[in-house]
């Protein structure tokens, strides 16, 4: 083990924007964005970010939660099925706008530096 | 035949009903676009719109906004296309635009053809997909039974362009739709003027969030100028800019999927999609491709799901808020035997400041030292509703338990009554996809009447 071994940093620190939202009342998704190629790429290769780990936190399966990187924009998309219905009895949130907090803490191992 | 020449159009605002911002409208006047569109509608604010027939925006603001988009294309004497009217483009919110529009020209002196086009879907159709086994559910939804199309009041779909291109064939200079694909406000004129449909419909859905699309976004009008090869897009506030990767992130926006956009009679690609800069301020689009897709339609429908009382309360006794779930438990428990209310109510806590809004896995440490609460009831008629949190309230505020501190109340109740009656409650019955069986049903189930006004 090396001093300047570094450790992982959580999500909320490396990506540039964590947003959550319906696509339509059945599904919630979420988008991160990443300043730089090597945050994105190690947000890619994270294993909180794989589609297993993100549904276990979610509370689905994960056959029912795709993550879909998006190059273009530096950014991942996330897209789940709703546990409820928006807006049906039991839903917390409408607009889905806040359910984004679950991810907050997920490890982002640092990338190979080029 | 020879190939179109540019088209240019402008989106005065991707959520009619809020404000447009006057300086960037004007400004997109004097581009002297072909036509003017504005989208209203959305099912962000949940199924109680489309089941109660209201609209989400203020009366007041949504008559300012379509003043101005009306007398801003008479001056300019191109096309008006106003999409999903009335938040939810149902009958009585297509109506409701419908009396706003015959106001204004009446009291402005405005004189135009007006089109109007219905998207109600026929129960008796829609029931005959649901026999069949044909309507698919879309996300989370479950499969659609009888009863969720009998007991929804209004049932929508929507649109895609081929009854507006018909409205203006027929002559109109304003149209007002029903329920419709955000998209066909746009490539109506685009492909009445012989554009391609992949193109159009990519440019479509960028700007029908008006300036979203910018670095910084906003709600300032947005004009396109389509050709054969690709679009422009440049924002009317010129502190907006559409940037390659701005432009590019939209495409997630509120989208389960950025490389594909389902539409009535087909897919969009975006696969290939390609965004350049022209300046600072403007972007070009190229690459997107359409395919076409047996023909269907997605159908929306909110039907009631009983009568919903609230109460607000908070507490910051560190001994109820380490026990509340058992507290809550507890308290259930007595409301159920007191009321019998217990097969038929829905009622529900949320914590705020413990699990509120997340479905945290665990507390949180240390927990926190005030917690907010809110108190549910949905039950089959008002009355219950209002009973059963009515008593809620009461053994919630003095239940007992062992090492209590404060034994006089475990609430605070921020206002009296405490008791809130909201109303009906709703949930989205349908959210399902529906095969139609040609081109010609995609437009005659969206029927067309004319005014003069």
């Amino acid at each position: 083990m090396t001093d300047n071994l570094q450790k992982p940093r959580p999500l909320a620190d490396v990506a540039r924007i964590i947003r959550s939202k319906n696509a339509g009342p059945g599904l919630l998704t979420i988008d991160l964005f990443f300043n730089t190629g090597s945050d994105y790429n190690a947000a890619i290769a994270a294993e909180g970010l794989q589609a297993e780990a993100v549904a276990a936190r979610y509370g689905l399966s994960a056959n029912r939660l795709r993550v879909i990187p998006y190059p273009l924009a530096r950014a991942i998309k996330i897209t789940m099925d709703r546990l409820i219905i928006a807006g049906s009895p039991g839903d917390n949130d409408v607009y889905g706008a806040q359910q984004h907090a679950l991810l907050l803490d997920v490890d982002i191992p640092e990338g190979n530096t080029p | 035949m020879s190939s179109p020449s540019p088209v240019k159009l402008m989106s005065a605002s991707g959520q009619l009903g809020y404000g447009v911002l006057k300086p960037a409208f004007e400004r997109g006047l004097r581009h002297e676009p072909h036509m003017i569109g504005a989208d209203m509608g959305s099912v962000d604010p949940g199924p109680a719109y489309l089941g109660m027939g209201k609209m989400a925006t203020d009366p007041g603001m949504t008559r300012r906004d379509l003043a101005m988009l009306l007398e801003g294309a008479r001056s300019l004497g191109v096309p008006l296309i106003i999409g999903t009217a009335g938040t939810a483009g149902a009958a009585p919110h297509l109506d409701a635009v419908l009396a706003i529009v015959r106001d204004i020209a009446s009291e402005r002196g405005l004189s135009f053809k007006l089109a109007s086009i219905r998207a109600d879907i026929p129960k008796d159709r829609v029931l005959r997909a649901q026999r069949a086994g044909e309507l698919t559910p879309l996300g989370a939804f479950p499969a659609a039974s009888e009863a969720d199309i009998q007991e929804s009041p209004y049932i929508v779909a929507q649109m895609d362009e081929a009854p507006m291109v018909a409205a203006l064939e027929g002559g109109a200079d304003v149209v007002i739709a029903g329920r419709a694909c955000d998209t066909a406000i746009y490539t109506t004129v685009a492909m009445m003027r012989g554009h391609g449909r992949g193109l159009a419909t990519h440019m479509a859905k960028i700007i029908e969030c008006a300036s979203l699309c910018c670095d910084p976004g906003g709600r300032d009008s947005m004009l396109a100028t389509l050709d054969t090869e690709g679009f422009t897009l440049d924002c009317m506030n010129p502190d907006r800019h559409a940037t390659p990767t701005s432009v590019a992130a939209h495409a997630l926006y509120e989208q389960g999927d950025p490389f594909t956009v389902r539409e009535p009679s087909g897919e969009l690609d975006l696969s290939k999609a390609i965004y350049t800069a022209l300046d600072e301020h403007r972007v070009r689009v190229s690459g997107a491709s359409w395919r076409d897709t047996a023909p269907s339609l997605k159908l929306e429908a909110a039907a009631p799901a009983g009568f919903r009382s609230v109460f607000f309360a908070g507490t910051s006794d560190p001994r109820v808020i380490a026990r509340i779930d058992q507290i809550w438990t507890e308290v259930r428990a007595v409301v159920a035997d007191l009321t019998g209310e217990d097969a038929n109510a829905f009622l529900r806590a949320r914590f705020y400041g413990l699990n509120g809004v997340v479905n945290w896995p665990a507390p949180p440490d240390p927990l926190p030292r005030e917690i907010g609460i809110v108190v549910e009831c949905i039950a089959p008629t008002r009355e219950q509703a209002q009973s059963v949190i009515t008593v809620t309230k009461q053994y919630f505020l003095h239940h007992g338990f062992p090492g209590r501190l404060s034994t006089a109340g475990n609430l605070a109740f921020p206002f009296t009554p405490p008791e809130v009656e909201v109303g009906p409650a709703w949930r989205f019955s349908l959210h399902h996809v529906m095969p139609v069986a040609d081109a010609a049903e995609l437009q005659d189930l969206f029927p067309i009447t004319y005014e003069d006004l």
